[in-house]
C-alpha cells in the first residue's frame, strides 16, 4: 500500500527499512514502509506477533534508526539526528508509553511524571504536575510508589509522565497489554479523550478492541505496511486481522 | 540538573535510611557503596596517622646514646611496616570503593536507560552518576573520619601489643588529615564511577524496555589494556625480584600479589564463568549453570574483591612464610658450632680471668675467657652495637641506624661459612654484614653512641643473607672495650674432637646462657616465625577484613536486582526451596572460581619467591601455612554462603507475582 505524504503529518515514514543481522541471518523486521500518521488523529498498528510492529513504533519515534529511508517527526527529519538531537526530540516533542509501564520504582507518582520536565531543566510547579496525575484519574495517588499502584494505575503514571510534556506524538507500545479489560478499558478512554482533544497519537496493539478505539488502523504482515481501515468496528479489525493472518 | 542529582540522591538515601517502604534494594546497593567508602577512608586514615605518628616519635628522655639509637633503629622499623599498612590500604580502598561503585552503576542499567527514554541526555547521565558518586564519597569520608579514629586505636593497640612500638604509642590526630580522607572517599568514588559512567551513559534508551536489564558487554578493550599492564607488571615484579638481593628480592615478591591479582580480576568477565562453569554440581533445572552463562559480568564483579583478598591474604602469608622457613634454613646451613653462649661484654679489667688481656682477638673479655675453657676448639664472639652509618654526599647522603658486629675475622668465617671473605679486615676498616643495607666497597661514615669514627672504608663484605643479620662487621681494634662494656654478645663454640660437652657446658654456664646450636636454631626459629606472623596480622588482618566486607558488598549488590529474575523462576515452578538453592550453588561455583583465580595470582608471587630464595640461598623454598590457606577458602566460601541465602531468602520471600508487576 502506499499513500502519498501529505503535509501536516505527526509522523511520517518514507520508504523506511530496518534489518536485523546479517547476510543468511539477516532478517528485514520493516520492509519499505511508507506511511503517515495525520497530526490531532489516533492511530493503531495492528499485525500478528513478528510482523515488525514495535520496530516501525521504534524508528517512527527516532529509538531505532532506520537502515534505509526517511522519518519525519512533524517536519523535522530525524533520519541522521545525533543523540543529542534525539535527546530533545524525547523531551519536548515526543512522549512514549509502554507495555511494562517503565516507572521508576524508587520515585513516587508526582516524581516520577516531574521527570521528564526536570530532565529538561525546568523546574516543574506541583500543581501542573497534579492537575496532569488529576487527568488520569490519579489525585489521590501522587505520593505513591509505582510498587502501590495496581497495573492500571502504573499505566495511568506514565501516560501522564508522557503527557505532562506536552509532546506533539504519543507513542503507545501496547499500552493495554498488561492490563485487565476493566484497567485496560479506563486507559483507552483516557487515550481516547487525548485523541478527542487533539492529540496525536501512534499505538501498537494487538488487541482488536483497543485498535477499534482508534480513529484508523493500519495493518503490517512481514515488515509491510498492508492495509488500512477507518473508523471500523472491532469486529470488523478482527476480521481484517484474522484475513491477514491466514 | 544538579536538581535531578540532588533529588535521585534524596530518594536513594531516603530508601536507604527507609528500606520498609520499598525501593530497598537501591538502598542496599547505596548502603554497601556508603559501607566501602567508609572504610577504606577509615583504614587510609588510620594507617597514614600511626605512619607519622611513628616517623616524628622522640626517643625517650633521659635515654643513653646506645638506647637512642635502638630507639630509632626500632621505630625505622615500624615505619617501614606501617608504609606496608598504608599502601595496602590505599590499593584496598582504591580497588573496593571504585569496583564497587562500578558494580552499582552497571547493576542499574536499566533505570538510566529509563532516564534516558524520558529525556536524559549521556551528559545528564553522566553527571547525574558522578553527583552521586560525590556525594557519596563525601559521606564516606565524613562517616570514614571517626571510624578511622577507632581503627586507629586499634591498630595502635595491636602494634603496642606485638612490641613493634613503644608502650604507650598512639596515633596522633593531625587537622590536615582531614583534607586527606575527604580528598581520598571522594575521589576513588569519582574515579570508580567515571568509567562506568562513560560506559552506562552510553546505554540505548530501548535498553529500558527490554525485561532483564541487557548485559553490558564482556570484555572491553579498555578492561583487556588494564589487564595486560598489570601482567606486565606482575611479570616485571617476577623477572626482577630474584636479582634483588634478599631485602629487595623478598620486598618485590610480596608485591606481586597486587598486579597480578588486578590483571586476573581485568579478565574476570572471560575467566570467572568459563572456570565456574567447570565447578561439579548438579541443582534444580541447571539454572545456577546457565545464569552462571548468562550473568558473566555481575559473577566477575562478584568475584573481584575475593580474589584481591585471596591473592594478598594467601600470597603475602604464603610468601612471609616461605621466605622465613628459607631464613631458618639458611641460618642452620651456614652455623658451624656445637655451643651458643649469650653473654654481655664485660667492663675492662672486670670479670675476666686472670691471664686474659684487654686487646684479645675478639676484643671482649668473655672471648678469651671462652676460648681458654678446656674442650673448646674454637669460638666466635660477637659483640653487638647499635651504630649510625652514613653514606652518599650531596643530596644522596643518608644516614641510618644500623646494628654493628665486632668479630675476630677469622673465627667468624668459620663460624658461619664465609671463608676467607674477611681475611682483608683489620685496622681502620670495616666490612658489610650478612644484614645488607651497607655498600660493600667504598667508605662510609660511622658514628658509635659515644663516638664519630669518621670516614672509614669498606674493605671486605659477606654475602647478604635471607634471615638478615648485622649490617656491619668490625675488627676488634675499632672499638674500645669502654665502648662494648654491658652490650650483648653471642659466642659460638665449636669443641675439641672428644671433648666432654657436658663438663664444657658447665664451664660455660658461668660466662653466659648456653645453649646447643640445635637449641639455639629452633629458638632463632620459632622467634622468627612468631614474628613474621604478627607482621602478616598487622600488615593483612584489618586489610583482609575489609575486603572480605567488599565481598560481603559485592554479593549483595549483585544479588539486589534479581528479585524479578527469582520471581520468574516461581512462577515456572520451581519452589522457593529450589531458587535460593540455585543462587547459593551460582554463589559456590562463582567462590570456588574466585578462589582458583586468588590462588593463580597467589602462585605469581610464589614464582617469585622460588626464584628469590634459590637465588639467595641456593635453596628454593616454599612453605605454605596451609591451614591458613584452607581458613582463608573456608571462610569465603561460609560468607559467601551466608550471604546469599540471606539475600535470597529474604528476595524471594515476597509472593512472586508482586515481583512480576512492572517497575
Amino acid at each position: 500500500m502506499t499513500t502519498m505524504t501529505m503535509t501536516g503529518a505527526a509522523v511520517t515514514l518514507q520508504d523506511i527499512t530496518r534489518v536485523y543481522g546479517r547476510g543468511q541471518a539477516a532478517v528485514r523486521a520493516v520492509d519499505g514502509v511508507t506511511l503517515d500518521f495525520p497530526r490531532g488523529s489516533w492511530t493503531a498498528v495492528m499485525g500478528p506477533s513478528g510482523s515488525g510492529k514495535s520496530t516501525l513504533l521504534h524508528c517512527a519515534a527516532g529509538l531505532e534508526r532506520v537502515d534505509s529511508g526517511r522519518v519525519l517527526i512533524g517536519d523535522t527529519d530525524i533520519t541522521a539526528a545525533g543523540d543529542s538531537q534525539l535527546t530533545a526530540l524525547r523531551r519536548t516533542r515526543i512522549g512514549f508509553v509502554f507495555q511494562s509501564f517503565n516507572l521508576i520504582g524508587s520515585l513516587t507518582a508526582e516524581q516520577n511524571v516531574a521527570l521528564p520536565l526536570r530532565l529538561a531543566g525546568q523546574r516543574p510547579s506541583r500543581a501542573d504536575v497534579r492537575a496532569t496525575l488529576a487527568a488520569v484519574g490519579l489525585a489521590d495517588r501522587v505520593r505513591h510508589r509505582p510498587r502501590e499502584l495496581s497495573g492500571g494505575q502504573q499505566q495511568r503514571v506514565a501516560i501522564a509522565r508522557a503527557m505532562v510534556t506536552r509532546p506533539e506524538v504519543l507513542f503507545a507500545d501496547e499500552p493495554t497489554g498488561a492490563l485487565d479489560s476493566s484497567a485496560a478499558r479506563t486507559v483507552l478512554d483516557l487515550m481516547r479523550a487525548m485523541a478527542d482533544a487533539g492529540q496525536s497519537i501512534v499505538m501498537v496493539t494487538h488487541d482488536p478492541g483497543a485498535a477499534a478505539r482508534a480513529d484508523s488502523v493500519v495493518f503490517l504482515r512481514d515488515g509491510r505496511a498492508v492495509d488500512r481501515l477507518t473508523g471500523a468496528s472491532t469486529h470488523a479489525v478482527a476480521d481484517r486481522l484474522a484475513a491477514w493472518e491466514r | 540538573m544538579r536538581g535531578l542529582s540532588r533529588a535521585g540522591l534524596a530518594e536513594r538515601f531516603g530508601s536507604a535510611f527507609r528500606p520498609s517502604l520499598g525501593g530497598g534494594w537501591g538502598g542496599r546497593m547505596v548502603a554497601g557503596a556508603l559501607l566501602s567508602a567508609t572504610l577504606g577512608v577509615a583504614l587510609v586514615q588510620s594507617s597514614l596517622l600511626l605512619l607519622i605518628t611513628a616517623a616524628l616519635l622522640d626517643p625517650p628522655a633521659g635515654a643513653s646514646a646506645a638506647e637512642r639509637l635502638e630507639f630509632t633503629d626500632g621505630t625505622t622499623a615500624a615505619v617501614s611496616m606501617l608504609g606496608v599498612v598504608l599502601g595496602g590500604a590505599v590499593f584496598l580502598a582504591g580497588f573496593i570503593i571504585s569496583s564497587t561503585f562500578a558494580f552499582t552503576v552497571d547493576q542499574r542499567r536499566r533505570d538510566l536507560a529509563l532516564l534516558r527514554l524520558v529525556g536524559g541526555s549521556r551528559g545528564q547521565l553522566r553527571r547525574l552518576l558522578l553527583g552521586e558518586a560525590l556525594l557519596l564519597g563525601t559521606l564516606g569520608a565524613a562517616l570514614g573520619v571517626p571510624s578511622g579514629l577507632a581503627v586507629m586505636s586499634f591498630q595502635a593497640w595491636l602494634m603496642r601489643e606485638f612490641a613493634f612500638v613503644p608502650p604507650g604509642f598512639e596515633g596522633r590526630w593531625r587537622m590536615w588529615i582531614l583534607g586527606v580522607s575527604f580528598g581520598t572517599g571522594i575521589l576513588l568514588a569519582v574515579a570508580g564511577v567515571l568509567v562506568a559512567a562513560r560506559r552506562a551513559a552510553r546505554v540505548r534508551p530501548l535498553e529500558a524496555l527490554r525485561e532483564t536489564g541487557a548485559a553490558a558487554k564482556v570484555m572491553t578493550w579498555s578492561r583487556a589494556l588494564i589487564g595486560l599492564v598489570f601482567l606486565g607488571g606482575a611479570l616485571a615484579l617476577v623477572i626482577v625480584a630474584p636479582a634483588g638481593g634478599p631485602a629487595g628480592g623478598m620486598a618485590m615478591a610480596m608485591n606481586v600479589p597486587i598486579p597480578a591479582a588486578v590483571a586476573v580480576v581485568a579478565f574476570a568477565p572471560l575467566l570467572v564463568p568459563l572456570i565456574a562453569r567447570l565447578v561439579p554440581f548438579t541443582g534444580p533445572a541447571g539454572l545456577a549453570r546457565a545464569n552462571l552463562r548468562d550473568a558473566r559480568r555481575r559473577s566477575a564483579s562478584v568475584a573481584a574483591p575475593l580474589i584481591v583478598l585471596v591473592a594478598l591474604v594467601v600470597g603475602n602469608t604464603g610468601a612471609g612464610a616461605s621466605f622465613t622457613a628459607s631464613g631458618v634454613r639458611e641460618l642452620a646451613a651456614q652455623t658451624h658450632a656445637d655451643l651458643v653462649v649469650e653473654s654481655t661484654a664485660a667492663a675492662p679489667g672486670g670479670t675476666a680471668p686472670s691471664g686474659t688481656d684487654a686487646a684479645s682477638p675478639s676484643g671482649t673479655a668473655g672471648a678469651a675467657s671462652i676460648a681458654q675453657v678446656p674442650g673448646v676448639a674454637s669460638v666466635s664472639t660477637e659483640t653487638r652495637l647499635p651504630a649510625e652509618v652514613t653514606t652518599g654526599s650531596g643530596e644522596d647522603r643518608e644516614t641510618e641506624v644500623v646494628s654493628l658486629l665486632v668479630i675476630d675475622p677469622a673465627a667468624y668465617g668459620k663460624a658461619h661459612g664465609t671463608g676467607d671473605a674477611l681475611a682483608s679486615l683489620s685496622g681502620r676498616a670495616v666490612a658489610a654484614g650478612p644484614g645488607g643495607d651497607v655498600p660493600t666497597k667504598g667508605t662510609v661514615e660511622l658514628r658509635l653512641p659515644t663516638r664519630d669514627l669518621g670516614r672509614i672504608p669498606v674493605t671486605a663484605s659477606v654475602p647478604a643473607t635471607m634471615s638478615g643479620g648485622a649490617n656491619l662487621l668490625v675488627p676488634p681494634g675499632l672499638v674500645t672495650p669502654q665502648e662494648l662494656a654491658g652490650a650483648p654478645a653471642r659466642s659460638f663454640v665449636t669443641l675439641s674432637p672428644g671433648a666432654d660437652a657436658a663438663a664444657v657446658r658447665a664451664t660455660l654456664a658461668k660466662i653466659g646462657t648456653v645453649s646447643t646450636v640445635a637449641d639455639w636454631l629452633r629458638a632463632d626459629a620459632e622467634a622468627a616465625n612468631s614474628t613474621n606472623q604478627k607482621i602478616m596480622l598487622i600488615v593483612l588482618g584489618l586489610g583482609g577484613l575489609y575486603a572480605l566486607i567488599g565481598v560481603i558488598n559485592s554479593v549483595v549488590i549483585g544479588a539486589a536486582t534479581r528479585r524479578r529474575e527469582f520471581a520468574e523462576a516461581r512462577v515456572t515452578g520451581m519452589t522457593r526451596a529450589q531458587v535460593v538453592r540455585s543462587a547459593l550453588l551460582e554463589s559456590y561455583a562463582v567462590t570456588t572460581a574466585a578462589l582458583l583465580l586468588g590462588a593463580v595470582a597467589a602462585g605469581a608471587t610464589f614464582i617469585a619467591v622460588l626464584a628469590t630464595t634459590k637465588s639467595v640461598t641456593g635453596t628454593a623454598t616454599l612453605d605454605l601455612p596451609w591451614p591458613q590457606i584452607a581458613g582463608v577458602a573456608l571462610i569465603a566460601l561460609a560468607v559467601t554462603g551466608a550471604t546469599t541465602l540471606i539475600t535470597s531468602l529474604s528476595a524471594t520471600r515476597p509472593q512472586p507475582v508482586t515481583q512480576l508487576r512492572s517497575s
